[in-house]
């Protein structure tokens, strides 16, 4: 296919690891009430390693979400194929889904927004207590059980929206611009969480952003996308290492990744 | 002295000087008590209607018809706004007459129904309920459709039941909009039953107010007055400490 550029760099850990989801010539088509029709996603073909940390970076209109959301099973596909490794997800419990806003019920304390899918899962209750709890120490909550999302900041509802994800293991976390609504200094600290987050749980996440600089500090690798019609016109592997800290942000390859994709994006 | 003290004084002030210059208005151009009675008539009435017990089966009546009323108008509009709002293809079919039905004014309705149920309590309680009926169903229907579109992808990705979506998840989200519709429910509730009482029948909060009309006993129509405002102010109360406590995560 011509749409994938693999730019590998040599022993780089995630292209040993087995390949968890495989979208092959998977294509987007939205028809308009006056019957034109308008191609969000040309014929795309990705490979989605299990553990890795792949991100999707690109123009608006680029169909960065439309992929996201054909993983996750909310959008039909018009065209292709989704092979995934241990057959299509049919239970709840296989995506892990972050949107852009927190998306949780308001009526429910922090705690219950986190074992809410372990209810709808039927998993018991001593059981689910203790995952949800276990998941809100880990992305720092563990005080704000007890309150309401309106008494918590918006990066403290987006960390119990991650904790929502997580707590039932999926098999792959789909975040779609999670810290698209955050201020720049949570952002920050917010990336660094889901670093840790992401070592302590070793979950495949496949992460949209907008942001050059937020893709290249968090992803194994990085798949540049342009608009019109949407396609992934290249795939990149960091060689920055499975080990990222704040301290990544000085090294001369860091910002040799960052011109490289400014450069492509344009 | 503080915004708190001020306001205080305003709340126990403000009617005060307002009885003091309907009495002042009665005794210094010497009107009819038949035309203005003054509001010492008045308490005297209402203490008479209260410790001489007359009031009593008379409000329980009201009381009766309101709770029905409400009760049984309720269920239905609930019922019907939860199809609309679950199905909107049932919109299209049952739209233009409910819309109809609502805009036609219920007094002109009020003798059909006694023509259709009788004088007893049946056409009063129906009245009742077809006031009680359009705002519940509206604050259904709009709290089913107004569930924002990520809430429903969130069901999506978990895959819930239509079952574990409705009672997870749609329902308790809708519950501020069907309590807005409760809430101006419970006041229609309270003019349906004294607006039937005043059509027909010989009990009743709203038969009270007629008698004392036409027999010219004002003070008695003065009391009912404020019985009844007093009435529909506890019943639209009752509703609200419900929703303030079923709501408290707003």
């Amino acid at each position: 296919m011509g749409h994938k550029v693999e730019k590998l760099k040599p022993a780089e850990k995630t292209s040993s690891l087995p390949v968890l989801v495989s979208a092959q010539a998977v294509t987007k088509i939205y028809r308009s009430r006056h019957g034109d029709s308008v191609e969000a996603l040309a014929p795309t073909t990705l490979d989605i390693h299990e553990g890795e940390f792949l991100s999707l970076i690109g123009p608006s209109g680029c169909g960065k979400s439309t992929l996201l959301r054909i993983l996750s099973g909310l959008e039909p596909l018009t065209g292709g194929t989704l092979k995934w490794r241990d057959g299509p997800p049919t239970a709840g419990s296989d995506v892990g889904f972050v949107f852009q806003e927190p998306v949780l019920l308001p009526w429910l304390s922090i705690l219950d927004n986190v074992r809410f899918p372990l209810d709808v899962f039927r998993t018991s209750r001593a059981e689910a207590n203790e995952r949800a709890r276990a998941m809100l120490a880990l992305v720092g909550l563990g005080a704000f059980e007890k309150s309401l999302p309106k008494e918590l900041s918006g990066g403290m509802r987006q960390r119990a929206a991650i904790a929502r994800a997580l707590v039932y293991s999926p098999r792959i976390v789909l975040m779609d611009e999670p810290f698209g609504a955050l201020d720049l200094l949570t952002r920050d600290r917010m990336n660094d969480e889901l670093l840790r987050i992401k070592a302590e749980t070793g979950s495949t996440i496949v992460f949209v952003t907008h942001s050059i600089e937020e893709a290249a500090y968090l992803s194994d690798r990085v798949a540049v996308m342009s608009a019109r019609p949407g396609r992934i016109s290249a795939i990149h592997h960091l060689d920055l290492g499975p080990q990222r800290s704040e301290a990544i942000k000085d090294d001369p390859r860091f910002y040799q990744w960052l011109s490289t994709l400014r450069k492509e994006l344009r | 002295m503080n915004d708190t003290a001020l306001r205080r004084i305003f709340t126990v002030a403000t009617p005060l000087l307002l009885i003091a210059a309907w009495w002042g208005y009665v005794e210094l151009f010497n009107v009819p008590r038949f035309v203005l009675p003054p509001p010492d008539a008045v308490f005297e009435e209402l203490v008479r209607l209260f410790a001489g017990g007359t009031i009593w089966p008379h409000l329980a009546h009201t009381v009766g018809i309101i709770v029905a009323g409400f009760a049984i108008g309720s269920a239905a509009g609930f019922a019907l706004g939860f199809a609309l709002g679950k199905w909107p293809r049932v919109e299209r079919i049952v739209g233009p007459y409910l819309f109809f039905f609502q805009t036609a004014p219920k007094i002109a309705l009020a003798p059909l129904f006694i023509l259709w149920f009788g004088l007893g309590l049946t056409s009063k309680i129906v009245l009742t309920v077809s006031l009680v009926f359009f705002p519940v169903m509206v604050g259904t229907m709009l709290g089913l459709r107004s569930m924002p579109a990520n809430l429903h992808a969130l069901c999506a990705i978990l895959k819930l039941s239509p079952r574990d979506k409705l009672l997870r998840v749609e329902l308790p989200a809708a519950v501020p909009e069907i309590f807005a519709g409760l809430k101006v429910a419970a006041v229609q509730a309270t003019i349906g039953a004294i607006l039937a009482e005043w059509l027909s029948g010989g009990t009743g909060l709203g038969y009270l107010m007629v008698f004392a009309g036409t027999t010219y006993k004002t003070p008695l129509l003065f009391a009912m007055v404020l019985v009844t405002s007093l009435l529909g102010i506890a019943v639209y109360q009752a509703l609200a400490l419900t929703e303030k406590w079923l709501l408290s995560w707003r």
